[in-house]
């Protein structure tokens, strides 16, 4: 874990102590005190409270037998990922819109944003940046926003602590690989929840990823390119639900003042978690569309009626109305069948920003900030840079060795139902490749469903 | 936060600053009288109402927060649009918050009503012991800019009240004031009862 190095510049003001404050506060009013917290319940994200994020009911149950053949069929998959990636993407977006299991998340997220590739073909950059102090200006304003990124998670409670510091580590990293660009506040939330899922070099990368090829422009000055999205948002909204689309007109409710958060946080700050993660699984393998949908959807539903919008006579009660969606719309089953379901394609959103584009330009002129068009997701990512075998071999950090497994000569795939799996040199070991001569106590490792996912049908239906 | 509640006027003040100066626990303790060390970064913009009685008329404030970071600039003009008071926020103990309020001042001159009423806050009181401003300067240089001025502490509650009134109060005097040129300040009254007729004015356009 992260040693505090006088170099890099980071400051642990208060030590480790763990503060949980609480926000709600009684009649006469509270001031948290330093200490005076007790030991409270940590649901299955790390959350120990936090309004939004607690999904509690709202979170489904995936029978663990269903998640045992999840995991294989991902293991399978991240193991030939480019093949997969070439002639069974539209398998990949299936398995990630049913969400991908917990425990591969992280690695599976890494592989999607081709944050993997990119780690791998800079060996050591990460290490040299972390080791550099960083521009003063930025570390003081990172600084003071590390204890301020979901402070109820259990990761980022402690001043100082692992996750402050980790996230400290790779918003610093950012604004020394792109100086031009800085420290955007809404990057420490995208690099906080990658961080519950990842290590630092890790999570370096996909930030970069999301950062450079999923929202170009979210983070850089003059914040254009979420401008734009708020009109495009705008405009296809009315397709979507005429009824919100007219009101939102009416009332002159700029869409900077809603989706702002929405967009530049990928949803994270307004959707209970086990739906942010549902949402990122789509986002992260499909693009940008999937944030617009879910902009969309919750439009609709929480403005697309008359009767709905009786309690929003104006435009402060509207805003009002959007922070507070209701439970029902944010649902983790509901939200993703909305979203899987609503007909908005990339081209819709393209079309849409020509348009928006022209009208821009005529309004502001020029873009200030030329960011390079975005790619709308993983199979995106990996067509533009293709990458080599090497660059995707996983590299356990843990290798589990038995002591009846000997080493053999020549380590040559078994051809199985037409799979095969090419294994790395001897350098290191991948345990999840089938060995030729899997001894007894491996044996039980090797999953059965895991040989027929590519060629047969998908009998995993739950959503 | 009812609909139906009765009231005179509602005033739009927002909250501008440097990241990190104390905006949001000045705007959870006015309306919610919260505070907390660790709230999140404002990202895109929060907002809260309280009810106040003044001089026997009765004020919804509607109370605007946004995102200080730099960049962030660029996207406000909707968040000053009607706005009728801004508390621009500076954190005593850092000087270098104090020394942007004149970026901020322009900022604010270019995108809301000339008529703005503005209210110099220094906050953090409670941290006099790491004071970097002198109290002293700040106040002439509110004089010297025809602003109010105030030192606040959100964690110990002090002057937040008193911050919000005098506001309040002042923008009170100019809407009643003949002074005002009918059109170019924003104020929507939305119930006359017991209190003087004062008629709806069109939203302040961008000069």
């Amino acid at each position: 874990m992260a040693k505090p190095e006088q170099g890099n510049g980071l400051e642990i003001r208060g030590g480790t102590e763990k503060l949980t404050d609480r926000e709600k506060g009684q009649a006469n009013g509270t001031t948290t005190i330093p200490g005076e917290e007790d030991q409270q319940q940590v649901d299955k994200y790390g959350f120990t409270g936090g309004a939004q994020q607690y999904s509690g009911d709202s979170a489904e149950v995936i029978p663990t037998e269903v998640l045992r053949q999840r995991e294989a069929k991902w293991l399978e998959m991240l193991n030939s990922w480019d093949k997969w990636m070439a002639k069974k993407h539209k398998k990949v977006k299936e398995r990630c819109q049913k969400g991908i299991p917990p425990s591969l998340r992280g690695r599976a997220w890494l592989y999607l944003t081709g944050g993997k590739v990119k780690r791998e073909q800079n060996r050591g950059k990460f290490e040299e940046l972390d080791k550099q102090p960083g521009d003063p200006n930025w570390v003081d304003i990172i600084e003071r926003d590390l204890h301020r990124q979901f402070p109820f998670h259990e990761m980022f409670a402690a001043r100082g602590g692992h996750g402050q510091q980790d996230l400290f580590r790779v918003l610093k990293a950012y604004t020394l690989h792109r100086p031009e660009e800085g420290y955007c506040q809404a990057q420490a939330p995208i690099a906080a929840v990658l961080l519950m899922h990842m290590p630092a070099e890790d999570a370096f990368w996909v930030l970069v990823q999301i950062c450079e090829k999923y929202l170009p422009g979210y983070y850089s000055t003059g914040l254009e390119a979420i401008q734009l999205d708020g009109q495009i948002l705008h405009a296809l909204l009315r397709r979507v639900s005429p009824v919100a689309h007219r009101h939102l007109k009416k009332h002159k409710l700029e869409p900077v003042l809603y989706m702002t958060e929405w967009f530049m946080c990928a949803f994270s700050r307004t959707l209970p978690w086990a739906s942010v993660l549902r949402v990122w699984d789509m986002f992260l393998c499909e693009g940008v569309k999937i944030l617009f949908r879910v902009g969309l959807v919750l439009l609709k539903c929480m403005l697309g009626t008359q009767e709905k919008l009786k309690s929003c006579q104006g435009l402060y009660e509207t805003m009002e109305l959007l922070k507070a969606i209701q439970p029902q719309y944010t649902h983790e089953a509901f939200l993703v069948r909305e979203i899987i379901e609503l007909p908005v394609s990339e081209k819709d959103i393209e079309k849409e920003h020509q348009a928006q584009l022209r009208r821009w330009k005529e309004t502001h002129g020029d873009l200030c900030s030329k960011s390079p068009p975005r790619m709308h997701g993983a199979k995106a990512i990996i067509a533009a840079e293709p990458p080599s075998r090497q660059e995707l071999w996983q590299r356990p950090t843990i290798i589990v060795e038995s002591p009846l497994d000997k080493p053999t000569g020549s380590r040559h795939a078994k051809k199985e139902n037409g799979h095969t799996a090419v294994l790395p040199p001897v350098e290191v070991v991948n345990p999840y490749a089938p060995s030729s001569n899997p001894s007894p106590l491996l044996k039980h490792m090797i999953v059965e469903g895991s040989k027929e996912s590519l060629t047969s049908s998908e009998h995993d239906t739950y959503l | 936060m009812g609909s139906d509640e009765a009231y005179n006027f509602v005033f739009k003040v927002v909250l501008i600053g440097e990241s990190g100066v104390g905006k949001s626990n000045l705007l959870s303790r006015f309306t919610k009288n919260e505070f907390s060390h660790d709230s999140r970064t404002t990202i895109g913009v929060e907002f809260s109402t309280r009810t106040v009685q003044l001089n026997g008329f009765i004020i919804k404030a509607q109370i605007w927060d946004t995102a200080g970071l730099e960049r962030y600039r660029a996207i406000t003009s909707a968040y000053y649009r009607g706005a009728v008071g801004a508390l621009l926020v500076y954190d005593i103990t850092k000087h270098l918050t104090y020394e942007s309020v004149e970026r901020w001042l322009k900022e604010l001159y270019v995108h809301a009503d000339p008529h703005i009423v503005v209210m110099l806050v220094g906050n953090k009181s409670d941290l006099d012991s790491d004071r970097s401003v002198p109290v002293e300067e700040a106040k002439d240089f509110a004089a010297k800019k025809g602003l109010l001025f105030l030192e606040t502490s959100a964690l110990q509650s002090t002057n937040v009240e008193a911050a919000f009134s005098i506001i309040l109060s002042e923008i009170h005097k100019k809407v009643s004031s003949k002074e005002v040129v009918r059109g170019s300040i924003s104020a929507v009254s939305l119930n006359s009862s017991g209190a003087e007729n004062t008629e709806k004015k069109p939203c302040c356009r961008n000069i």
